[in-house]
């Protein structure tokens, strides 16, 4: 389905897919840690748990951000058995309440109870468990932040294209 | 029965209404937490009915997001998605389908014999079903039809097929289904093993039988080229490489050399160094399938997090112990507890993908199941064998709607169900025979390590 652009989608827009593009490197540095840290316990015989953390650091920053990349791309799974068959403006309508009711709550219940749990991460220097592990957890912490933030602003480009959708249609 | 419970009630019911909106399925979960929560607290509030379900509480999705954040396990998923979507795009597909086609094609039902073992060999690297439906389409649908095939026929084997790769090892769900069972995923991978091995020569039995029986249904090539050492090098070239590279990351799981997350990367790797071998990899096609990779991890871990919310909420409201003991309330002893679960399974996978599945029933019956005194690696393949068998069941098995929309115009859906039909029950005598014998499951994992 074809959204008109609005002034929000056309700044919002671009940036997310720029961004979504520049993080699928991601899984190709994450391929060459992994493959370098077997190879380092089999011929040095020693892992190092700073590699292993910095898989999980990758992959975790991966996956927050993939999820906006995937509003603005709009795919995310959807069960289109009956939606194919909806008219475009039950489509519409039905996007436009669930980003509203259902995403944008969602979205925001997460920013308010994230940020003190990341503050508390910073303000304790909360380290890796494990010895030899990673310092600064806030920062990968605050990568839950970072990608419901931008699931922020996608879900408003979003909702901002499906109200110019409508408008247009019932001028 | 409480309030509590029938808002949990309520909850599961809305969840499955509101699938058919069509609205993504990650943030209809996320969405029915906030909406309960809300409801919760009015009750709290207005009526003080106390519910124990308010914002602090449902706020624990963050905590939850960050276990999610820091399981290392869980690495090996975007890994093996990139794996499967390499392996997809570096044409070995192709080249498999010629050489089987070559081998098998003096025998009648030859086309969907290769059909079937690609299938084995290469979806069990992607794990959606969609994807394996769709390229088992494109690749083999207008060969076989070509060939004077039935359609039927055709179309049956290329359903059932496509959805078995999500049950071979190493596949995203197994993945998935181990997290949310706290079990090893070696274990789960291994244990899938025979499993869908068995389901793989079920199908290859009936296509021989129906073959030999019904020659006009699947008719040999009439120009079979001679099956030389020429053809058995190229058949040995075309195969050795995916093999070996499946292999490769079950056997050093099984062998205990590596982590499944090691597996997985090495594995990538692996299919990458393929790809470039065989050069079919440019950098536009390189861009696309890393792009793919983020978009596929982006959806599923936005279920992922989308059902954390919404598992919270239910067992907030009391959903966990109204499951279990409607579950142990039922009159027929432990096995029938079981067939009743895997039945209800059934029914669900009829509207429900498996991502869903995985992550709000597996959890919610597997304490069940455990107390019970079951296996779970036993209980967990058998629920996966339940799964797939669901998506390939009419009116709404998800693998006829991919295979709707990939096959060539003039497909009809009744041609689909008609073809899927003996596979369905190929697929219960499966299921019966896992049932019976725990050991095709459990052997396995214990030679492991």
């Amino acid at each position: 389905m074809d959204l008109p652009e609005t002034l929000i989608s056309k700044y919002v827009d671009p940036w997310l897919k720029k961004i979504g593009s520049a993080i699928s490197i991601i899984w190709v540095i994450l391929m060459a840690i992994i493959v370098l840290n077997v190879l380092a316990r089999y011929i040095f015989s020693e892992g190092r748990i700073e590699f292993e953390e910095i898989q999980w650091h990758l992959y975790s920053a991966g996956f927050m951000l993939a999820i906006a990349f995937c509003v603005i791309t709009d795919s995310h799974i959807r069960v289109d058995v009956l939606h194919e068959k909806f008219k475009p403006e039950t489509q519409v309508l039905i996007d436009l309440y669930g980003y509203l009711l259902f995403v944008l709550p969602f979205v925001v219940l997460i920013l308010i109870y994230g940020v003190p749990f990341v503050l508390y991460s910073f303000e304790t220097g909360e380290v890796s468990a494990s010895p030899g592990g990673l310092p600064f957890r806030w920062i990968i912490k605050s990568m839950i932040l970072i990608g419901f933030g931008f699931l922020g602003l996608a879900t408003i480009s979003r909702v901002s294209r499906l109200l110019a959708f409508l408008f247009a249609r019932y001028r | 029965m409480p309030i509590n419970e029938i808002l949990a009630l309520a909850m599961f019911i809305a969840f499955i209404l509101l699938v058919f909106s069509g609205f993504p399925v990650a943030w209809i979960l996320a969405g029915l937490a906030m909406l309960f929560t809300a409801i919760a607290i009015v009750f709290q509030v207005d009526f003080a009915i106390p519910i124990g379900v308010d914002w602090s509480y449902t706020s624990l999705t963050v905590e939850r997001i960050w276990n999610v954040m820091e399981n290392w396990v869980m690495v090996a998923l975007p890994m093996f998605i990139f794996m499967g979507l390499l392996l997809d795009r570096s044409g070995i597909a192709n080249e498999l389908m010629t050489s089987f086609a070559q081998l098998f094609g003096r025998v009648n039902g030859g086309l969907a014999i290769s059909v079937t073992l690609i299938g084995v060999l290469l979806a069990a690297t992607t794990g959606i079903i969609g994807a394996s439906v769709v390229l088992l389409a494109l690749l083999g649908l207008p060969v076989m039809l070509n060939q004077g095939y039935s359609a039927k026929l055709a179309s049956g084997t290329v359903c059932a097929v496509g959805t078995l790769g999500i049950l071979i090892p190493p596949s995203i769900m197994l993945v998935l289904m181990a997290d949310r069972m706290a079990m090893p995923v070696g274990d789960l991978f291994l244990g899938a093993v025979f499993p869908g091995l068995l389901l793989g020569g079920l199908y290859v039995a009936y296509i021989v039988c129906y073959g030999l029986a019904k020659p006009e249904v699947a008719p040999r090539s009439d120009r079979v080229e001679a099956f030389d050492f020429a053809a058995l090098k190229k058949l040995a070239l075309a195969i050795l490489p995916p093999a070996a590279l499946i292999l490769l990351v079950l056997g050093s799981i099984f062998f205990g050399v590596a982590t499944p997350t090691e597996a997985a990367g090495v594995g990538a790797f692996g299919a990458l160094c393929l790809a470039l071998w065989k050069r079919q990899l440019s950098l536009p096609i390189f861009k696309n399938v890393l792009q793919e990779t983020t978009k596929t991890t982006g959806f599923i871990f936005a279920i992922l997090i989308g059902a954390t919310a919404f598992s919270l909420v239910l067992r907030g409201l009391g959903g966990d112990e109204l499951i279990e003991r409607a579950l142990l309330g039922l009159p027929f002893g432990p096995i029938g507890i079981i067939a009743t679960i895997l039945f209800c399974v059934f029914l669900l996978g009829f509207f429900l993908d498996w991502i869903e599945l995985t992550l709000i029933v597996l959890p919610l019956v597997a304490p069940v199941v455990v107390g019970l005194g079951f296996d779970p690696v036993w209980f967990t393949v058998l629920f996966a064998v339940c799964l797939q068998t669901s998506f390939l069941t009419p009116p709404v098995g998800f693998a006829i709607f991919y295979l709707k929309g990939a096959a060539p115009p003039g497909l009809q859906a009744i041609t689909i169900y008609k073809g899927v039909w003996p596979f369905i029950v190929l697929q219960l005598i499966g299921l019966v025979v896992i049932f019976s014998w725990e050991n095709i499951v459990t052997w396995l994992p214990a030679q492991a390590y």
